[in-house]
């Protein structure tokens, strides 16, 4: 079973939401934060990520848990917010006494409510004088190890048909249900990378050799592919595969 | 003004809080406003001394002025003039990238697909918005959005086609689902015409969508 953000390949969705001009025209150099609460609500959860009280698998992950009502109603920053605001009381940074107090503050002073902000910053706060630094680095996800990888490119191999995660039930997993049990070939090995499915759940890093694997659209989609010789190409950890012969 | 404890009663569209599922959620406390939400717990961070409001201007001002699609247009751009800067590009898009100085945060690991005559490339990440922020900036809208997360997998020549782009049928697609943390750019094909152009003129060619696939370079005037 999977969650709702899996959705690659379903059904009944309608057109791309693309923007035109006056002229019609699709327009490409939209802002990049259409309203400025999408800024806000996007710097902030960058900024409360730069505490270091969780990574971005454990972030992602408690977007994805939103409740199935609430994660198709919510517009994209809207879930943001709400994953953060769970991940915020979940990591006990705050308290949902603190949230309350606050909500209630906002709704009677409305969106002109300043905060005191003369307090001390937090030791774990994310400085300005290291924005550049922090993002020119990121966070990567590659780790040196002496993990053989058991795969070469060329091989057949079989995506798991369930999902590979072994510790937690409904957890955190990156092989998406479309080519869950379909058959698809190596074509590239990037090394060892940390393993969703466990950094998700604060399991450790357990880093494990990655590669892209290519599917057929007629391995996915059978008669109704647009193009049986189409490639769809996903980057799988090795423990979401198994050796197809022939 | 809206009571917390009247949020259901205040609601323009019913998000279900607490009804659908057996456990109170923090995110359920949220007033409906989305402004408001920001707001609440913006405030609340920043009383607690856990961001700083420099810091959240910073990033704001980076990825709206500092880091955006005009930075893949100069890879594009030069990898077209220059073929040994295209071969390290194929070869090894980290390093090739950091060359110019974009690296980093969702771009730590990157590979460039090249369109020819006979491929055309498009990329998407189906469970949930990644993209190589160091060279197009943040996403936009459409690319979020559940239509084209869902379709570009299963339809990318009809999506392809919502976006203008027609693709022969002699012509091979392949989409790149972006699951791990390796983040994708497109390198599309150089324009005709633009033979006597210089590595700047050619930049200004170069869209956000042809670099995801979703769109070709602009045409010389």
């Amino acid at each position: 079973m999977s969650r709702l953000h899996d959705m690659g390949g379903r059904l009944g969705d309608g057109p791309i939401p693309i923007p035109r001009n006056k002229n019609n025209e699709i327009e490409i150099n939209e802002p990049t934060f259409k309203y400025k609460w999408h800024a806000k609500a996007w710097a902030i959860t960058l900024a409360a990520g730069g505490l270091g009280e969780w990574n971005l698998d454990i972030s992602r992950h408690f977007r994805e848990c939103l409740p199935p009502k609430d994660y198709m109603n919510y517009s994209y920053y809207e879930k943001w917010l709400a994953g953060l605001t769970n991940l915020l009381v979940n990591k006990n940074i705050i308290s949902a006494d603190d949230l309350k107090e606050f909500i209630a503050l906002v709704e009677t002073e409305g969106t002109d409510f300043k905060p005191n902000q003369n307090l001390e910053l937090d030791k774990r706060a994310w400085l300005v004088k290291d924005v550049a630094k922090t993002l020119g680095w990121g966070g990567p996800s590659l780790r040196e190890t002496k993990i053989n990888p058991q795969f070469k490119v060329g091989d057949k191999i079989r995506a798991l048909s369930y999902s590979p995660n072994e510790d937690v039930n409904g957890g955190h997993t990156r092989l998406p249900s479309y080519v869950m049990g379909r058959i698809g070939k190596i074509v590239s090995y990037h090394g060892t990378h940390v393993l969703p499915d466990k950094n998700a759940h604060g399991n450790g890093e357990n880093p494990m050799p990655l590669y892209t694997v290519e599917f057929k659209g007629a391995e996915l989609w059978g008669a109704m592919a647009e193009d049986g010789e189409d490639s769809i190409y996903l980057d799988l950890w090795e423990p979401y595969l198994i050796h197809q012969n022939s | 003004m809206n009571n917390p404890k009247d949020k259901d009663h205040s609601h323009d569209h019913d998000h279900g809080h607490g009804h659908s599922h057996d456990h109170e959620d923090a995110h359920s406390l949220l007033p409906s406003d989305p402004e408001l939400r920001v707001k609440a717990i913006e405030s609340l961070l920043l009383s607690k001394g856990l961001v700083d409001a420099k810091t959240l201007d910073e990033l704001i001002d980076t990825y709206e002025n500092k880091i955006g699609p005009q930075n893949g247009a100069k890879v594009v751009a030069k990898a077209w003039i220059d073929n040994d800067y295209k071969k390290r590009l194929i070869a090894d898009a980290t390093s090739a990238i950091r060359e110019l100085s974009y690296q980093g945060r969702q771009g730590e690991n990157m590979i460039v697909v090249e369109n020819t005559p006979e491929i055309h490339n498009i990329i998407v990440c189906t469970l949930c918005s990644c993209y190589p922020w160091p060279v197009l900036g943040i996403p936009p809208t459409w690319y979020k959005s559940d239509e084209y997360r869902s379709r570009t997998v299963r339809e990318p020549r009809k999506v392809l086609s919502e976006f203008g782009v027609e693709i022969d049928s002699q012509v091979k697609v392949k989409v790149w689902d972006s699951t791990a943390e390796l983040r994708y750019l497109v390198l599309p094909m150089r324009p005709k015409g633009s033979e006597n152009m210089n590595e700047s003129e050619l930049a200004e060619l170069v869209t956000r969508n042809s670099m995801i696939g979703t769109g070709l370079p602009e045409n010389v005037k």
